[in-house]
């Protein structure tokens, strides 16, 4: 549960989708081991995940992971934009 | 978390829905679809629909891999699983989504090797741990989860993994919205684009629906805030006579995408020359198979899989709704004969489905008592 007492739709301990995984969690970098990198949720969960696809990483940035593979890199880029 | 609690201030959401009541016209219908069902799930899950004016109503799309597999697909990977020689592995409550002579539950149940996992790179795990076993990942999802089954296959192939193969169900998002886009049912004024395919495929796929078809769309992160800024950002352009793509996601979107993640698919995946999809029927190269350089590895090769095709239960709409002609609450069997603890279609399995979401943040009610106010 995220702390907002809502199953956590952005957290690795259900993240989103269970049917397909079809969920974007983002996630920081805690260490990096070679192609995977430790990662940890916005409430503590942590998972080995897979980092090539948005190599290369530096702890503490936050990356976007689908089913144990980050896919992109969420950073202040178009937070104009965004917000 | 930065990125994430910011994009949850009701504060800001209050305003921001202010906003889009003061940029809406009072005498015009405007229906926008969300194509993510990423998107539909953050959309219940959080009221927004109920920030909206009534004047704006938003149709659920195509985005939810699980609900256009066809029933076929399902049957030819539980007759895999079934096989005494295989570690069948999957994701979550795939295992529930009905095939037509059961679901991969009830098969495990009698005995099959059914193993769920989290990531694929997990099945490799127990390929690698179970040498004299062969183990099969059901892959699905769009271009958000395909680079996580090609990264995966990359690492299989450097190690020279045998005892490992892929049952490839994979599609691609711009297919089935041309096919809406092209279905006379549906009259749309505009698209929220879906976040994290966009990740990996960029902007520039949608340039077609603006420039062939007249219907602008806004990429859009799946935040409460972000969906909020997206229908403003869309009502604005509807409002102003732009029509363009644009991205309100653009802390995690790059207009290009992932160039890393699109080369890795690239490599491992070729385009199917079609595809079958709940509700929309064949769509040419709409979906992905394994490339010849991959053929060792592809289930449907290693098992001759027939391409069976099997029909839906009748009394489930599943179709209709895929295709946002009908709302869930309007099929026949909804909260009936269809509930997630017993799902007769895949919409009501799948948290991204239409109707589970409908389902389980109580939009059946509501929504009963709202239409027949407005009669």
């Amino acid at each position: 549960m995220s702390e907002s007492g809502l199953p956590g739709y952005c957290t690795l301990d259900h993240g989103g989708c269970v049917v397909c995984s079809d969920a974007g969690i983002p996630v920081h970098v805690v260490s990096i081991e070679g192609d995977d990198a430790l990662c940890e949720d916005r409430v503590g969960n942590r998972a080995q995940i897979a980092v090539e696809l948005v190599a290369p990483v530096r702890v503490g940035e936050v990356l976007l992971t689908h089913g144990g593979v980050a896919i992109g890199k969420v950073t202040s880029r178009g937070e104009e934009d965004s917000r | 978390m930065k990125y994430v609690d910011e994009f949850r201030n009701a504060e800001i959401a209050r305003a921001v829905a202010a906003e889009i009541s003061s940029v809406t016209d009072p005498d015009r219908h405007y229906k926008l679809m969300e194509v993510c069902g990423g998107h539909t799930h953050t959309i219940y899950r959080h009221g927004i629909k109920d920030l909206l004016p009534d004047q704006i109503e938003l149709v659920h799309g195509p985005g939810c891999p699980v609900c256009v597999l066809p029933m076929g697909r399902v049957d030819e990977g539980i007759e895999i699983a079934e096989r005494p020689e295989v570690i069948f592995t999957c994701f979550g409550d795939m295992m529930r989504v009905p095939g037509s002579k059961g679901n991969l539950l009830e098969v495990k149940a009698v005995g099959a090797d059914i193993r769920m996992v989290y990531s694929p790179l997990d099945a490799l795990r127990i390929a690698r741990e179970n040498p004299d076993r062969e183990v099969v990942f059901y892959a699905i999802g769009f271009e958000t989860t395909a680079p996580s089954t090609a990264l995966t296959l990359q690492r299989a192939k450097k190690e020279g993994l045998g005892n490992f193969s892929v049952f490839c169900n994979h599609v691609t998002i711009v297919p089935p919205v041309r096919a809406l886009l092209d279905s006379p049912d549906l009259r749309l004024d505009g698209f929220i684009g879906p976040g994290h395919v966009s990740t990996v495929i960029g902007c520039r796929p949608y340039e077609f629906m603006p420039k062939d078809y007249g219907k602008p769309v806004v990429v859009a992160g799946f935040e409460p805030l972000d969906i909020l800024q997206s229908v403003l950002m869309l009502m604005r352009q509807i409002g102003e006579g732009r029509c363009e793509v644009e991205n309100q996601y653009g802390r995690v979107v790059l207009w290009e995408g992932n160039l890393q993640a699109l080369k890795s698919m690239a490599e491992v995946f070729e385009l199917r020359p079609y595809f079958e999809w709940r509700g929309l029927g064949f769509i040419a190269q709409s979906a992905l198979k394994l490339s010849p350089a991959y053929a060792d590895f592809d289930a449907e090769l290693r098992y001759s899989t027939p391409g069976v095709r099997v029909a839906d239960p009748k009394a489930c709409q599943c179709g209709e709704v895929l295709k946002g002609v009908l709302k869930p609450h309007e099929c026949r069997v909804f909260g009936t004969a269809c509930t997630p603890d017993h799902p007769l279609g895949a919409l009501m399995v799948s948290s991204e489905g239409a109707c589970a979401a409908y389902y389980n943040f109580g939009r059946k009610s509501f929504e009963k008592v709202e239409i027949g106010s407005k009669k």
